[in-house]
């Protein structure tokens, strides 16, 4: 498992390598600059702010010289970082590093993202386990229906019904922002909707399979009550797809979040992402966009993992 | 995998999924502010000296005090409810023009104090404008000052010529990447520019990068530095320096030649600001300039403290924890596309007239939301609203509406055929029904513009350009060659994607094709992109937009000069350029705007641009919040606001 790991690892330095330079060239190649501005200022003055950010240089020269800055190295007290990413100041937000930036817009989508998760998972399994083992009963119906309906409605579609319904016309929840835990529930149920459809339709194809099982069968021979197998026995095989779906459902989630950040007006990483895409800020762009990858890459080796854990035939390599 | 691992899985990642709930459930409980408003977009950045936008100016008014603010002035509102806002003395207490009105002196207030206690001084004000003024700060309304202010312009952009007072940093800085602290300063008079053997003789442009390795020799005074070298003062030594000094031995020239960040005129023998004392501040004018006072009272010209900008340097020096301001409120924190909160600033010398102790200004992108968290209760007041509800919002008594100093306008770029010829731009304005756009799409009262300057500005009445006759329009078309629209080549109007631009374009490409018969494309980019194709004047016709800086019309005419940055049209006439430099020379306000008329007749009459309407600004304020009040500038004090708290007790409040 530690070769595993290891070479993981490697992987993941050649992916982030890669991601950065087709980022870093392709947000060069779009017309238009940080720094062009409806008031055009005196070109001595735009020189200076672009070489304060060495844009004034040729594109080569900022890749190595913004690829060199990036990780940085520091002597110091034991409980100071000896190794650091540093991706540098934000050029739109000017107060800021993109650092910082990112240290306070993560933990929102972070957030928002595990709610919205853990909310798929729970409906989507119990909705699945209860429709598979109530085969064609008007409980399955309905479910597979809703689970149809979350899929095919995109979010933001959903966040206005939503907000239609639970801020105004039954005034339940606030109409957008954050800082308490009402602001958190209406936008993670919009963005875990889709999800937790496909996952009652994965579990419920799953339990399906498995509750044909010869072990299965064997097992209510025993005598074990219903819910026994069910739960012990069948849910345990049913879940491998499940999991497989939580690494594709992880960047779903991520990307999902950005419209419903504009929505709800929430200052996530989403809300950054876009921002920093529109207003040319080279540096946030970056940041954001290894973030994501390194996030998407341990999210994908945590998955595999999984399966070695819940699967005993299968083996990390 | 160990049997165990396996076992111990499902409650691991139980835990695990248990923990990662918790936290992300777990919020900091936040104290509720008296006051919430939208701000729109987030802030980019607090310093007056950078910042160019409207949100930017909310918080910065409150943040920070100028010699002059923008105070309502003590009248009732007209019947429209606008009421006039006038620059009136802030940190200054009192101020007095020369008669040829090219100085101004400024008495600061004595009771004025920043945030950390210590007295606002016209030294603070005389730092902070050569901050902004400065190369390096990049500040891009430095022109604010360096159009009116004696030398100011050359200190900006670096010029030196020979014979000039001039100032030489070297390389000594403690902070090498902070213009400030700057390092050791030594003066005199520059005496020979020696260039490189490849560039002698060329006209090499001011801010061409090759002028680094130029060499100054500078006549240094010796500076009186204590009681052992008095000897020294007054006289002069002979230095060289270069930003990049030759290697040495493979110059010809043996004069030893010190490295040096930069060599600018001597900001205290050239530019016009001068402390003369700690409460008196002397500014000296290129011209007699009546709406400089406006220019004091607008963010850009508010001062920042010294000790703390040398001491965290930018952008720290702006971080709550560090920042020292002199304004009505103190920052509180930031939270980046949230929210930022202010404070009451107890050291304020008006505190006791500041009636809010807290403000949230949330960062708030869409439109949509921003109204939903107006109509909700979340905020107290919503600075726009989007164009669809306009219609049935106007009846309420919360919404608040006032023209403003800007302009909608289509950009026509004269070079490219057939918009060369004059009579097609007259054609295509007069073919345009501008009053349908204004009552069917946007609305909100806005008017349509037969004139580039909007009306409502003192002593100036606005020159105009052709009205809506299309049988005028298809002659002047006929005339230029294209019977009918017969023969014209495609035009094609670029605008920002958005939804407004949108509706508008759409109803111009119909009137042009039902007006005058000929074919218009839609072309629309995003906003960068968009500004990038202006700049590089690849476009036909574009839409654009332009705020007033000042109440003045001069704000809105000289950017059609000739190659003037903001023209971007090719549209060139000596006439027009030679009124806009009479009218800046001139002394008699009532001639100046006569002058200023005559130059909008001018544009008026060869349209590069087709003025559209007049925008409004929108503002939707609760009714609990007294003090709020509609104005052209659209410029809302946020420390004359008060909230009344008997409604204030049951109204709902964002992170209660």
């Amino acid at each position: 498992m530690v070769a595993f790991l290891i070479k993981r690892f490697g992987w993941l330095l050649l992916t982030l390598w890669i991601v950065y330079t087709i980022t870093f060239f392709l947000m060069r190649a779009v017309p238009g600059g940080p720094f062009d501005r409806e008031k055009k200022v005196p070109e001595s003055i735009k020189r200076n702010i672009e070489a304060r950010y060495k844009l004034d240089r040729p594109v080569y020269e900022q890749y190595y010289l913004h690829l060199a800055s990036l990780v940085r190295f520091r002597l110091g007290p034991y409980y100071t970082p000896r190794v650091w990413i540093d991706f540098g100041p934000s050029y739109a937000l000017e107060d800021y590093t993109v650092n910082e930036v990112i240290a306070q817009g993560f933990p929102v989508s972070a957030s928002l993202g595990i709610v919205a998760l853990v909310f798929a998972v729970t409906l989507g399994m119990t909705a699945g386990v209860v429709s598979a083992v109530r085969r064609n009963s008007f409980l399955d119906v309905s479910f597979m229906a809703l689970a149809t309906l979350g899929i095919a409605v995109p979010n933001f579609v959903l966040a206005s019904v939503a907000i239609l319904l639970f801020v105004f016309t039954w005034p339940l929840f606030p109409a957008a922002g954050w800082g308490n835990l009402n602001q958190i529930i209406l936008p993670a149920l919009c963005l875990g909707a889709a999800f937790a459809g496909y996952i009652a339709r994965l579990t419920r194809g799953g339990m399906m399979e498995v509750l044909g099982r010869d072990y299965i069968r064997t097992a209510y021979a025993k005598g074990l009550s219903d819910r026994r197998v069910v739960i012990r026995h069948a849910l345990r095989g049913a879940i491998v797809p499940v999991l497989s779906y939580l690494g594709p459902a992880t960047a779903g989630i991520l990307t999902g979040s950005l419209v419903l950040e504009r929505i709800f007006a929430l200052p996530g990483m989403g809300s950054h992402f876009i921002e920093a895409a529109t207003q040319r800020d080279y540096t946030l762009g970056m940041g954001v966009v290894l973030v994501y990858t390194l996030l998407l890459f341990v999210m994908n080796t945590l998955v595999d993992l999984s399966y070695a854990l819940v699967d005993p035939r299968v083996k990390v390599r | 995998m160990h049997p165990l691992a396996r076992k111990l899985f499902p409650y691991v990642a139980l835990a695990v999924c248990g923990a990662a709930v918790a936290w992300a459930v777990s919020f900091r409980r936040l104290p509720p502010a008296d006051f919430t408003f939208v701000n729109g977009d987030e802030v980019k950045t607090i310093d007056p000296a950078k910042a160019t936008g409207a949100p930017e100016g909310r918080i910065i008014n409150a943040l920070f005090e100028g010699l002059l603010a923008h105070m309502p002035i003590d009248a009732p509102p007209d019947q429209d409810g606008i009421v006039l806002m006038k620059p009136v003395p802030a940190a200054a207490e009192s101020y007095t023009v020369s008669p040829d009105g090219k100085t101004y002196t400024f008495k600061i207030r004595p009771s004025a104090r920043w945030s950390d206690g210590t007295p606002v001084t016209a030294h603070d004000f005389a730092w902070s404008w050569r901050r902004m003024l400065h190369p390096e700060t990049g500040s891009e309304y430095a022109y604010q000052i360096y159009y009116y202010v004696t030398g100011a312009e050359k200190y900006n952009n670096g010029e030196v010529a020979i014979g000039d007072p001039v100032e030489v940093e070297l390389a000594d800085r403690a902070q090498p990447d902070q213009p400030f602290p700057r390092g050791t300063i030594l003066r005199g008079v520059l005496v020979e520019i020696v260039k490189p053997q490849r560039q002698q003789g060329k006209d090499v442009k001011n801010d061409d990068p090759s002028k680094r390795d130029w060499v100054y020799i500078v006549d240094v005074k010796k500076e009186r530095e204590g009681a052992d070298k008095s000897r020294g003062a007054g006289k002069v030594e002979r230095r060289a320096f270069s930003q990049v000094p030759p290697v040495k031995g493979k110059s010809a020239d043996d004069r030893s030649v010190e490295k040096c960040l930069q060599v600018l005129v001597d900001f205290e023998a050239s530019v016009g600001i001068r402390a003369t004392d700690d409460h008196t501040l002397v500014v000296k004018l290129k011209n007699r300039t009546p709406y400089f006072d406006e220019l004091l009272a607008f963010y850009p010209l508010y001062p920042v403290n010294r000790k703390c900008v040398e001491i965290f340097g930018s952008p720290n020096w702006s971080k709550p924890e560090n920042i020292v301001s002199n304004g009505p409120f103190s920052l509180e924190f930031r939270r980046i596309r949230d929210r930022i909160r202010l404070v009451k600033n107890p050291k304020y010398w008006n505190a006791d007239n500041v009636r809010l102790n807290f403000i949230d200004a949330l960062a708030v992108k869409s439109e949509s939301t921003s109204l939903n968290m107006y109509i909700n209760g979340q905020v107290d007041w919503a600075t726009t609203v989007p164009t669809p509800v306009v219609p049935d919002l106007r009846k309420r008594p919360d919404f608040f509406t006032a023209p403003m100093l800007t302009t909608y306008f289509y950009r026509l770029n004269v070079t490219r055929p057939p918009l060369d010829d004059v009579r097609v731009r007259q054609a295509l304005n007069m073919a345009l029904d501008k009053q349908v756009i204004c009552e069917k799409i946007l609305k909100a009262g806005q008017q349509p513009a037969r004139s580039f300057v909007p009306p409502g500005l003192a002593g100036y009445e606005s020159a105009k350009c052709g009205e809506f006759n299309v049988p005028e329009a298809r002659r002047l078309l006929a005339d230029a060659g294209y019977p009918g629209g017969r023969h014209l080549p495609k035009l094609q109007i670029l605008f920002n994607t958005n939804e407004a631009h949108q509706f508008i374009a759409e109803v111009i490409q119909q009137q042009w094709n039902n007006n005058l018969g000929i074919d218009v494309e839609l072309r629309n980019l995003e906003w960068q992109s968009f500004l990038n194709t202006l700049q590089r004047k690849d476009y036909g016709v574009a839409r654009s937009g332009w705020i007033g800086d000042y109440p003045d019309p001069n704000t809105f005419l000289d950017m059609f000069v000739t190659d003037g940055a903001n023209n971007q049209t090719n549209w060139s006439n000596p006439t027009f350029d030679k009124l806009i430099k009479d009218a800046a020379a001139e002394p008699d306000p009532q001639k100046r705007m006569e002058i200023l008329h005559e130059a909008e007749g001018l544009l008026m009459e060869e349209l590069p641009i087709i003025p559209i309407y007049f925008y409004v600004s929108i503002n939707m304020v609760h009714p609990r919040v007294k003090g709020f009040s509609a104005n052209i500038q659209d410029l809302h004090p946020l420390h004359i606001l008060s909230v009344d708290d008997r409604d204030a007790a049951n109204s709902t409040q964002a992170g209660k």
